[in-house]
């Protein structure tokens, strides 16, 4: 049984900036997650919002705090600090990323030749930021045999799209690596874990730079270049080849791994404790607050009492919230409340243009992060929401969910002062658990 | 997920639908880590599930899988993965038969019934080079993986009297079931689990026992297996549903008893439910009694650095680290987190010759690791990583509980005049 000063359910974003700022102020903290969250498939930069028109993500955060009911209205104070602090412990943790709130937004090629507009990646995707001079080409540099990159088809793509400020021109090279012959299992992680070998890659550099034809080129290489030793693997990529940036496609997503075990070695240093594999399956409550969880242990339910809980589930697209028969959606832990547009309405719009409705849904929150019911009534005293199970956003096409899942784990670990330690009670407590349907 | 919600527990493949193929499970797998034979929980799991109609074997490469069970717990889906791989070589196994060398290594009653009364012998040809060359070629065992010299009597016989030690009823005694490891190679590791749990007012019975079954569950022998598991049933069945807990110094064999017997074996009457509720590892029940300021803390400092590294199936209980804060609570101990996923062993799996290599490459950080900042010796919950450690390392490695006993052990020798004194006067102000 045991007990902390505070608990944080989600291992995503959000949930590991709230364990953060908790645990580095000394907080006794465990993070419970169910499983490994959207890092593992996401690009590794940094999105705070873009409306497509904004000049940088402030501005585009100032937009979208100007909407009703979204959590920048809310969150907006929080935004600088919160992006500071994040790139702050990232770079402590020997993963620099570059750019800012204020930096512009700048049009970036994605790995289909698609365009997108970035203003914070990590070193290794960062140099794609810097503008094209008048003599430089973009070169694509694929890599034989690995399915999730086509240099050929990107490079296509992008020399017929509309780049403003763009490159010149636009090539595509393919190249053998050596030893991948041989394998039968090529994912990006694979080749990441081959270019940690220095050994390995003193081999593969020759093999590139071949490929690079005459005049002046920026590379773009498929996110590979390294994973425990990836600071090291940039450095000798750029001394072995030039400007070099990396570009993430299918998951797993390399820089989004990097991205997340850096956050997790870091909480654990600051003293948090991680436990991921295991759902929560039960809440016990006291007096309108929660007591403490119970989650899915081997043989018999396991309870873990904290002093305050930090939902940081992920929406719809984490968990954090399931649809349920006759439209209705479950908030799936506590049972909180859930902000949704009518069912008749959750699919209107375009799921890749500016989104459906459904995305909308989430938990309402006062400034305090506390849950609120229709009413606007607080319903659980101790239980703060962060990072995608917010309501009133839409993520995908406002880009602003790793935006509001610092903002919000920041706020939420300035929040939560230390010592609040979980007093046993031994009064009425009630426990609710979840059962299989 | 609503689907896995809905599946049931002891069909895990049912779960295996609500795979989105995101491919997280493969950044996690130790073995899809170092070698391109295997090629990931996810192809193995939920994408070969897929074609296990009829034949039921439609992709032996799940033979490769150690079962640690980091695909599942990293699944975002719940899907059970290491578990349906885990019947999916079952249902191999059924079809196409196993080997001989299988079916032994994973007997371990059969091995340490034969092992034990010639434990000199047996020792020595454990030690001998020429004849770990000729089981190597001949039977499969690699010669060079870690096999512990058996013990000169079993723990069972050792302990035989405490079959009916005083029973002083379910809150005050625990059952202890002390696995193969205990019984047949490392009965000091038993010895030191009671003297603990007797420290802190428990009465301790050892019941008569059988394997667990994990060596044979992991090696698709679930028939044999099953066996087993209802012999352990029948015994710790009847304890448990007096609500006696039942305690475990294997985090592997405890997994068993609380996970397996239903999720991979299909037993599920009163007894294999009261047995899972009621099973306890023992730093886990050392833990919760701290949580309710009942244990024992009166520790003797060990001024030391101590490397620790939890096995995989520690991390399979959902219950934390509990030997790392039973740790904290001797003064000078310095303990460390070995951080490093598995170290290769699996139980059986890095003792076969065509494993061998597989398993050295998985646990190869831990190694380094353990080797770049020395210490005299190490701690691990299971026994087989245990083994594996020393003999990649050279490093002695001791269960966590060993290191409670030390110090226990050390503060009695300290402070022997006063416990004298004391007992001397409880005697005097009782009679």
């Amino acid at each position: 049984m045991p007990s902390h000063d505070a608990v944080v359910v989600g291992g995503g974003l959000s949930g590991l900036t709230a364990g953060l700022a908790l645990a580095e102020s000394g907080a006794d903290v465990a993070l419970l997650a169910k499983g490994m969250a959207a890092s593992h498939w996401v690009h590794g930069g940094i999105d705070i919002a873009d409306s497509g028109q904004a000049s940088s993500s402030a501005a585009a955060a100032a937009a979208l705090a100007s909407l009703p009911g979204h959590p920048y209205a809310v969150l907006a104070d929080d935004l600088p600090a919160a992006v500071a602090e994040a790139l702050r412990r990232l770079a402590d943790a020997g993963l620099p990323y570059r750019g800012g709130l204020d930096a512009p937004l700048e049009w970036i090629p994605t790995a289909i030749g698609g365009l997108r507009r970035a203003a914070i990646l990590p070193d290794g995707q960062a140099t794609v930021l810097d503008p094209w001079e008048a003599d430089e080409g973009l070169l694509l540099v694929g890599v034989e045999r690995y399915r999730d990159f086509w240099a050929g088809y990107a490079a296509r793509n992008l020399a017929a799209a509309e780049w403003p400020g763009g490159p010149a021109r636009v090539h595509a090279a393919v190249v053998e690596l050596p030893g991948l012959a041989r394998l039968r299992n090529l994912t990006p992680l694979v080749i990441a874990r081959l270019f940690d070998d220095p050994v390995w890659r003193r081999s593969a550099w020759p093999l590139i730079r071949q490929a690079v034809p005459a005049g002046r080129w920026r590379i773009g290489v498929p996110a590979v270049l390294g994973l425990d030793r990836h600071a090291e693997v940039l450095a000798e990529a750029v001394r072995e080849l030039g400007p070099v940036f990396e570009m993430p496609s299918l998951p797993p997503s390399v820089p989004g791994i990097r991205l997340h075990d850096a956050l997790r070695r870091r909480f654990e240093a600051s003293g948090g404790r991680l436990e991921i594999g295991f759902g929560v399956t039960g809440v016990e409550r006291s007096a309108g607050a929660v007591a403490a969880l119970e989650t899915a242990a081997a043989g018999r339910p396991r309870r873990v009492a904290a002093g305050v809980f930090v939902l940081a589930t992920g929406g719809l697209a984490g968990g954090g919230l399931r649809g349920l028969p006759g439209g209705k959606l479950e908030e799936t832990v506590f049972g909180l409340p859930v902000s949704s547009p009518s069912a008749d309405r959750w699919f209107s719009g375009e799921p890749l243009g500016d989104g459906v409705e459904l995305e909308r849904a989430g938990i309402r929150v006062n400034a305090d992060l506390r849950p609120l019911d229709t009413a606007g009534r607080v319903v659980l005293d101790n239980v703060l929401v962060v990072g995608s199970e917010l309501s009133g956003m839409r993520y995908l096409s406002e880009r602003c969910g790793d935006g509001v899942a610092l903002a919000s784990g920041h706020r939420a670990g300035r929040l939560i002062g230390v010592g609040q330690r979980a007093t046993a009670t031994t009064t009425t407590t009630t426990t609710t658990r979840r059962t299989a349907s | 997920m609503t689907f896995t919600d809905a599946a049931d527990r002891h069909y895990p493949a049912f779960s295996t639908d609500a795979c989105i193929k995101c491919n997280v499970c493969n950044t996690v797998c130790p073995v899809a880590r170092v070698t391109d034979l295997f090629p990931g929980p996810k192809y193995v799991g939920p994408q070969a599930q897929r074609f296990r109609e009829a034949p039921r074997s439609a992709d032996h490469s799940v033979d490769l899988c150690s079962g640690c069970g980091f695909c599942t717990r990293a699944c975002p889906q719940g899907v059970r993965i290491a578990e349906t791989n885990s019947r999916a070589r079952a249902e191999m196994v059924e079809e196409r038969g196993s080997s001989l060398r299988n079916r032994v290594i994973a007997d371990t009653d059969l091995l340490i019934r034969l092992g034990v009364p010639f434990a000199p012998l047996a020792n020595f040809a454990l030690r001998s080079r020429i004849l770990r060359w000729i089981g190597e070629r001949v039977v499969g065992v690699h010669r060079s993986a870690a096999l512990h010299p058996f013990a000169r009597r079993t723990f069972q016989a050792a302990v035989a009297r405490r079959r009916v030690s005083d029973d002083r009823g379910p809150d005050r005694t625990l059952i202890y079931f002390h696995g193969c490891a205990v019984n047949g190679f490392e009965t000091s590791l038993g010895r030191d689990a009671i003297s603990v749990l007797e420290r802190n007012g428990f009465s301790v019975i050892v019941p008569p026992q059988s394997c667990c079954a994990l060596p044979m569950i992991s090696n698709g022998l679930y028939p044999q297996a099953r066996a087993k598991a209802r012999r352990n049933l029948t015994v710790l069945g009847d304890y448990a549903r007096r609500g006696y807990r039942i305690v475990t110094t294997s985090t592997s064999c405890g997994y068993t008893l609380k996970a397996e017997y239903a999720e991979m074996l299909d037993l599920d009457d009163p007894d294999a439910r009261a047995v899972a509720r009621q099973t306890w590892d023992i730093c886990e029940l050392l833990g919760d009694l701290h949580e309710r300021s009942k244990l024992d803390t009166r520790l003797a400092p060990l001024d030391r650095e101590l490397p620790y590294h939890p096995p995989c199936q520690l991390k399979a209980h959902g219950i934390g680290t509990p030997a790392m804060d039973l740790f904290a609570l001797i003064p000078g101990l310095r303990a460390w987190n070995s951080e490093h996923d598995c170290c290769g062993a699996a139980g059986t799996y890095g003792l076969k010759r065509e494993r061998w290599q597989i398993a050295q490459d998985v646990g190869r950080g831990l190694f380094a690791r353990l080797r770049e900042r020395p210490a005299p010796d190490m701690a691990c919950d299971s026994e087989t990583c245990r083994w594996q450690i020393t003999a990649s390392t050279s490093i002695p490695a001791r269960h966590p509980v060993e290191y409670i006993a030390e110090s226990y052990r050390r503060w009695d020798a300290a402070h022997i005049g006063e416990v004298a004194r004391a007992e001397a006067g409880t005697q005097l102000g009782a009679t």
